[in-house]
């Protein structure tokens, strides 16, 4: 730990360009957390006045308890590089003093939003990857999200310690695995690369790939054994770190390079990696384990390593652990990787600020971004709200990218449907005061400068999760994040005592402001409703909200999914609907949109903003549309966002556009309460064919069109071979072969459906992937871990929209289902009838 | 349509489906279809005790109030009526609104000195006009009944139960049936106590109880209310063409109110309910307070005209409730206003009985969904749908002030009976308010398009003071502050508080307490912030328009743009900018010339050069 007082932590702000800030991201339980502690253990930075509190990094209860990280957390590290190091440092910096804004994130899918909101606040990434597990399917998804945020990563293979001891593989075995993940880690770099940011991938002779074992706390990159051979062979170190990787080896009876793997007599060479890296290490583990302490000191004594007194009264593992550590400290290795290869704010603003900034890059926000300017405009991005020591209130939590926030500072706070030059969502207020986040501490500090991260008290009260925060009246948004989870799991709560009420919607409240994921709401059938990304996260929602936010007990049901309706077909009649005084009507037909399309209006490739001449160029060339049709789409729903289409395809009506703001309010209504469930529609094109409008206005006003508009939209619905979605779960399960019986029978019993299954190269394990829809997934971990005897893990992350076999209003069993989706809302159990809907001319 | 008008115009039809349209009707038993079709009718309709108030009292101009499916009747019982008093008569049909409410302002086009309503009544106490209630009277099978009650309640002989009935049922429930000389069925409860021997039931007493009693206890109403009327009736409600009759009338039945009122009592309630207490409960309904009136050592309550007195210590929650009736909104709103009860009901034309508690948690839940729209609506239509009930005045600018406190701004529409395609026509309005009777508040907006609350579901939505505790009232009378008075004063009051209200935000200046408004809330609805937008002008902007006002009369150079910025600080100036079709566009030379085409003819319904024109005749609605 390294003691600071405030004052000399703000002046290292100053600085910015030595300033880094990195999230540590991976999979679950691949040790992000165990290594942070030994960085943070090793170069956390704590001020002098709190130098004496015990639980400096105090987490939550239930984070130790179950093991896992839940919430992300921010520490700030400091490191000293030595002067001789700096040149290799490809960016501009000052000094040698550094600042590290590490935040930990969360590892289990469930919690992939707080990775997002870590990500946003950050340059950098460290990816942790298991050596043994390999890159699994969060790693993937964490890496292309930062990838997608143009965050550069480097990464860290874990657990080498295990591969040591458990495995006691070979050093050509321990390569090759080596060299299979980072393999797979550029394979995942190179599909998501954004060529903005250059080339990211790592490579192991660069220095941008270290291998640690966070549990015994030492690391190393190949340029810490660079650095030690150019000494002892007087050559250059950038050399030298290319020869010690990849297919280059030494011969050391002719003292010679080569890249052959045997030399001229045929006979083998080692593997220059091997020979120099791993030999020590696999030297020093098979003498310490195997208890030749004579043979580990003679070698200690040649690494230049002492040990103290009660140090060499150590056995086995202990020793190792301690020897290690001094060997190869990991706090070194890794910020050392970390200074050197990650950005600093200056250098990825530069490339950053097209993703970040919705506005025009020349305004004067986009420059103040891009230039890290203090003196800029303020720009400031809220990604989280982090709870404070008073009751429901919170920090804001966030990221300076211009300018400089000061306690007092009269600021514009601009929500994420804040629209430029109006009132929505923007209030002007005062920041109270500023902090310094610092694990789950704060420090009270004046100001604080562009490219740092700071926490905000005093707007925590219009802002509900996240927003911008700025001083130019002219500035646009920066970007609101994408969440890679949705909130597809819900249940309903109520409070056990009826006068609990009020507590109970003021801890919704808090809840949705704590998590940048989970949503709460009423539904039409008024409970109140948790919606979270999976059964673990509202769990740890739900708990929350009883014990912290609430704090009255609280009655929760069975969780349930949303269901989505589409259709199959075209409309096999033209649907006809006629106001309520008979004096309009409205031809439509319901044609379905195509997986495609909709999955490029709801990934945002399509939407409502775009330029309507760029989106029929869009939709003509990629999706086979009608040019002048593509250019008539009247609306997109529900919310004006949604995969469901509105076309005019009338010709030569009069007064239509009179009755276009009625229509598209019937359409966002019909679409958000399908006609079968109420549940939301996906992925249905209506195309308005013909309408037929009284002379006279007062006549076909909204209340004789919106009634029509939305049974003609039910009608062509009706008969489309109407159909039901649901959510599908893709599941990833990691498992000794012994277990995969188990899995299957799991998996069957749930109307699960194996889509691959492989085993990891070199280890016994299987990874079997699956899609399990998510109604069936509740209680699949607890299954799974019985049928295997605990030997198998799930993750579960939300895939698709998974169309239900057969049509609404026909199949036996979706009728089943439409009746008691029916039922749960209260509404009439029975399929309402098609006359309903259409009239006759 | 009038006759001066040949044929259909262009834009309408002549009107005559309308005419034709045949209404279906839930028919109950009809006097006109019975043998002795005189017999039946006095029968039903009570003509007796209709013509001896009317007597007593010297009504001269009497209006007879009919819903729909009692409408077939109403002409023999106008003639029996009109000859056996020689008072004009005249017959109402088709209210505004429910047809539960009596209809004061149709019988005042008529001048009337009377309203005599038939067939099923919300009892909503009434401001103006006297009032007689003619339930009209269906059969029971009391036996049955009480078999169903049994298998209901055998386990427990002691269970609380309090026993409401539809006002149709009313006569056969009472022990007190035996004064009325038409009813020759067996009174339920003296069955059940007696045959089956259960201790603990409360009876609900509708308001007029035994015949002698509807007369006496309305006239209680109408005379309380009467004598409140004259100073209201001057200004605020009524014109002042009928402020003179009202006056004359409502005086006319203060003194025979006055005069009968302890024989009445006497007789009907058979010494039940003391004299006292029905002056007790003629004053709760005149001031329009009519929650729990709780007077020491007796525990009486009061919903929708039906009392009931509770064994003292005794609360509401500890009791079950027995209906006798179908389904109807009388059974809705007495399960949404006792929610925390179980109710069971018995239907006398199926023969039925089943419980009904496990729906009315859902309506609650529903309802309290409806309270969250209302939270997030900047923008409150106030749908008037009743002119008779007391003190709706005094509501709707109670509501009015409560809406603008929070800077939404109100819409005040009187439309009649409410529909769909009306309602859809204010596409602006975020919510609308229904200032009804109870029995007509609950409407369940789902066909909608924006949601319709009652009052009370506003006052929580938007006052601060107010918290869904899942008790719920339908009595938007029971919203009122208890201290004030109905009519005038009520007003006067509220326009001072208005007053001293906007100048107490004036002076405080609107930083201070901007901070406390201008949060966004939570809103449940979307799970979202929710900015409340700002509609109550303050005074800058008030003055900067009165500028304008003011500068407008002289000659100025008129700027386009400020001139259209300031009107758009109104919320409908807002929703028109947020649309996309503002009114006709003249796009001079954009449009292609072209000649004149021939049209279509005829209607949109069906043009004439279309298929299936001449369908439309036969077409059903």
């Amino acid at each position: 730990m390294v003691n600071f007082t405030i004052d000399q932590i703000r002046e290292l702000m100053d600085k910015v360009t030595n300033v880094r800030n990195m999230s540590v991201i991976a999979h679950v339980d691949h040790g992000k957390s165990t290594l942070t502690d030994s960085l943070v253990s090793m170069a956390g930075i704590i001020s002098s006045a709190r130098a004496g509190d015990a639980r400096f990094m105090d987490t939550r209860q239930d984070e130790q308890d179950r093991g896992i990280t839940i919430k992300s957390t921010a520490i700030s590290l400091y490191f000293a590089m030595t002067e001789e190091d700096l040149p290799d440092i490809k960016q501009k910096s000052d000094g040698t003093g550094f600042v590290i804004n590490l935040i930990d994130s969360p590892g289990h899918v469930d919690f992939s939003s707080e990775v997002t909101a870590a990500l946003r606040v950050t340059d950098g990434a460290l990816v942790v990857v298991d050596c043994v597990d390999g890159v699994c399917v969060q790693t993937e998804t964490v890496l292309r999200q930062a990838l997608g945020e143009r965050i550069k990563p480097v990464v860290v293979i874990n657990k080498v310690d295990r591969a040591l001891l458990e495995l006691q593989v070979t050093k050509e075995d321990l390569y090759t695995s080596f060299q299979r993940t980072i393999e797979s880690v550029n394979v995942i770099i190179a599909t998501y690369n954004d060529k903005v940011i250059g080339d990211v991938m790592v490579y192991p002779e660069q220095g941008t790939v270290a291998f640690a074992s966070g549990l015994h706390g030492w690391a190393f990159t190949i340029r810490q054994f660079a650095v030690r051979y150019a000494k002892k062979f007087g050559v250059d170190r950038s050399k030298m770190m290319e020869k010690l990787w990849g297919e280059n080896y030494f011969n050391p009876a002719t003292k010679k390079w080569t890249t052959k793997s045997a030399d001229a007599a045929g006979k083998p060479l080692e593997r220059a990696f091997n020979m120099f890296v791993l030999d020590p290490i696999f030297k020093l583990f098979d003498s310490i384990m195997n208890f030749k302490k004579d043979v580990a000191f003679k070698m200690l004594e040649k690494l230049e390593i002492t040990l103290k007194n009660d140090e060499k009264e150590m056995e086995g593992k202990l020793l190792l652990k301690t020897v290690m550590k001094k060997f190869l400290p990991a706090g070194e290795a890794l910020l050392e990787m970390i200074v050197i290869h990650l950005p600093s704010p200056v250098t990825a603003q530069k490339y950053r600020v097209e993703n970040l900034y919705e506005g025009p890059m020349d305004d004067e926000c986009a420059k103040g971004i891009a230039n890290c300017d203090p003196n800029g405009p303020l720009m400031l991005y809220v990604s989280k709200m982090v709870p404070t020591s008073d009751k429901g209130r919170f920090y804001a939590f966030g990221r300076v990218f211009s300018g400089t926030v000061r306690a007092g500072l009269k600021v514009r706070i601009q929500g994420p449907n804040y629209i430029p030059g109006s009132k929505t969502d923007l209030f002007v207020k005062s920041v109270q005061r500023i902090v310094l986040m610092m694990g789950r501490g704060v420090e009270p500090i004046e100001d604080c400068p562009a490219g740092n991260i700071v926490g905000l008290v005093g707007i925590d009260q219009f802002l509900l999760k996240s927003g911008t925060i700025t001083t130019s009246e002219t500035a646009h948004n920066l970007k609101v994040m994408k969440f890679s989870v949705s909130p597809v799991v819900q249940v309903a709560v109520e409070c056990k005592n009826p006068a609990d009420l009020p507590k109970l919607v003021e801890g919704l409240k808090r809840l949705s402001k704590s998590d940048p994921c989970v949503l709460c709401f009423t539904s039409d059938t008024g409970e109140h409703i948790v919606a979270g990304s999976g059964e673990l996260h509202l769990e740890i929602c739900l708990k929350d909200l009883e014990e912290d936010h609430a704090q009255v007990p609280i009655r929760k049901s069975d969780p349930v999914v949303q269901y989505k309706e589409t259709i199959q077909a075209e409309s096999s009649v033209t649907a006809l609907a006629k106001s309520p005084n008979k004096h309009n009507r409205i031809f439509m037909k319901a044609i379905p949109l195509g997986e495609d399309l909709t999955l490029a209006i709801e990934t945002g490739k399509v939407g409502p903003r775009d330029e309507f001449k760029a989106r029929a160029r869009i939709l003509s060339d990629e999706f086979e549309w009608d040019n002048q049709e593509a250019r008539k789409i009247w609306a997109f729903g529900p919310d004006a966002n949604g995969a469901n289409l509105m076309v005019d395809l009338t010709k030569g009506v009069a007064y239509l556009n009179e009755i276009k703001d009625s229509c598209v309010a019937a359409f966002q209504w019909a679409t958000r309460e399908g006609v079968f469930t109420e549940e939301q529609m996906r992925g249905c094109r209506f195309n308005i064919l013909d309408v037929v409008l009284h002379a006279d206005a007062i006549h076909r006003g909204g209340g004789q069109i919106i009634p029509a508009c939305r049974s003609a939209i039910y009608g062509a619905a009706y008969v489309a071979q109407p159909g039901l979605m649901e959510p599908i779960y893709l599941v990833e399960i990691t498992c000794p072969e012994t277990a995969m019986g188990g899995i299957y029978s799991v998996l069957n019993k749930r109307r699960g459906h194996t889509i691959g299954e492989e085993q990891r190269p070199g280890t016994p394990m299987y990874t079997v992937k699956a899609h399990l829809p998510i109604a069936e997934s509740f209680g699949f971990t607890a299954d799974l871990r019985q049928a295997t005897g605990g030997q198998a893990f799930p993750q579960c992350v939300f895939d698709h929209w998974q169309l239900m076999n057969g049509v609404s209003n026909e199949d036996p069993k979706l009728i089943e289902k439409v009746l008691s989706i029916r039922k749960r809302k209260g509404l009439k159990e029975e399929i309402p009838p098609l006359d309903r809907f259409l009239d006759r001319l | 349509m009038s006759n001066s008008l040949s044929g259909p115009s262009n834009f309408a039809d002549d009107g005559s489906a309308v005419i034709a349209r045949q209404l279906e009707v839930h028919h109950s038993k009809l006097a006109s279809e019975a043998q002795d079709k005189i017999k039946a009718c006095s029968d039903i309709y009570e003509i007796e005790r209709t013509v001896g108030a009317i007597k007593d009292r010297g009504y001269k101009r009497i209006a007879l109030q009919f819903p729909d499916e009692l409408l077939p009747d109403s002409g023999l019982v106008a003639q029996l009526i009109r000859n056996q008093t020689g008072s004009s008569v005249f017959i109402l049909a088709d209210t505004s609104y429910g047809s539960c409410c009596v209809d004061e302002v149709a019988a005042q086009h008529i001048s009337a000195d009377a309203i005599i309503h038939y067939g099923r009544s919300c009892q909503s106490p009434t401001s103006r006009l006297p009032v007689i209630y003619v339930f009209g009277k269906q059969p029971v099978d009391v036996q049955d009944c009480a078999t169903v009650f049994d298998g209901f309640f055998a386990k427990d002989k002691a269970q609380k139960v309090i026993l409401m009935y539809d006002v149709i049922y009313a006569h056969c429930v009472g022990k007190g049936h035996s004064v009325s000389k038409d009813c020759r069925c067996e009174s339920l409860l003296s069955t059940l106590e007696g045959e089956k021997s259960y201790t603990n039931i409360v009876k609900s007493r509708v308001e007029t109880e035994s015949n002698l009693g509807y007369v006496l206890s309305s006239q209680d109403v109408s005379k309380a209310a009467g004598g409140c009327c004259q100073k209201k009736s001057e200004s605020v409600c009524c014109g002042n063409k009928q402020a003179s009759s009202t006056e004359s009338s409502s005086s006319s039945c203060c003194q025979s109110g006055e005069k009968s009122g302890d024989v009445a009592c006497g007789s009907s309630t058979g010494g039940c309910a003391k004299a006292t207490s029905t002056m007790q409960q003629a004053g709760a309904i005149s001031t329009g307070m009519t929650t729990t009136e709780e007077t020491p050592g007796n525990n009486k309550r009061r919903r929708f005209g039906r009392t009931y007195n509770l064994p003292e210590g005794d609360s509401i929650e500890d009791y079950t409730i027995f209906y006798i009736g179908d389904e109807s909104p009388t059974l809705s709103n007495i399960m949404m206003t006792h929610s925390k009860c179980d109710t069971y009901s018995y239907n006398p034309e199926k023969k039925q009985g089943r419980l009904e508690s496990a729906q009315v948690n859902r309506a609650l839940m529903r309802r309290y969904f409806l309270v969250q729209k209302a939270k997030d609506a900047d923008v409150i239509g106030i749908a008037i749908g009743t002119l008779g009930v007391a003190s709706y005045m005094t509501m709707i600018q109670h509501l009015k002030l409560l809406i603008e406190s929070k800077g939404k701004k109100a819409y005040t529409f009187v439309m009649g009976k409410l529909n769909v395609a009306k309602m859809a026509n204010f596409m602006e309005i975020d919510c609308f308010v229904y200032v009804a009777c109870p029995e007509n508040s609950l409407i369940d907006s789902k066909e909608f398009y924006r949601p319709i609350v009652t009052p009370y579901e506003l006052e929580i939505a938007l006052s601060k003071s107010r918290e869904w505790t899942g008790d719920y009232v339908t009595n938007f009378q029971e919203l009122l502050p208890d201290d004030d008075k109905i009519g005038m004063d009520k007003i006067k009051i509220s326009q001072a508080q208005l007053d001293a209200a906007s100048d107490r935000e004036d002076e405080d200046g609107s930083d201070v307490d901007s901070d406390e408004d201008d949060r966004p809330h939570f809103s449940l609805v979307t799970g979202q912030f929710k900015q409340s937008k700002k509609y109550t002008t303050n005074k800058e902007d008030s003055k900067e328009l009165s500028a304008l006002i003011e500068g407008s009369k002289d000659l100025t150079l008129r700027d386009k743009n400020t001139s259209v910025a300031t009107l758009m600080s109104s919320a409908s100036g807002e929703y028109l900018q947020s649309r996309q079709f503002k009114g006709l566009e003249v796009n001079l030379g954009e449009t292609p010339v072209e000649l004149a085409t021939e049209g279509r003819a005829g209607i949109a319904r069906g043009y004439k050069t279309e298929d299936g024109y001449g369908d439309r005749e036969t077409e059903k609605y």
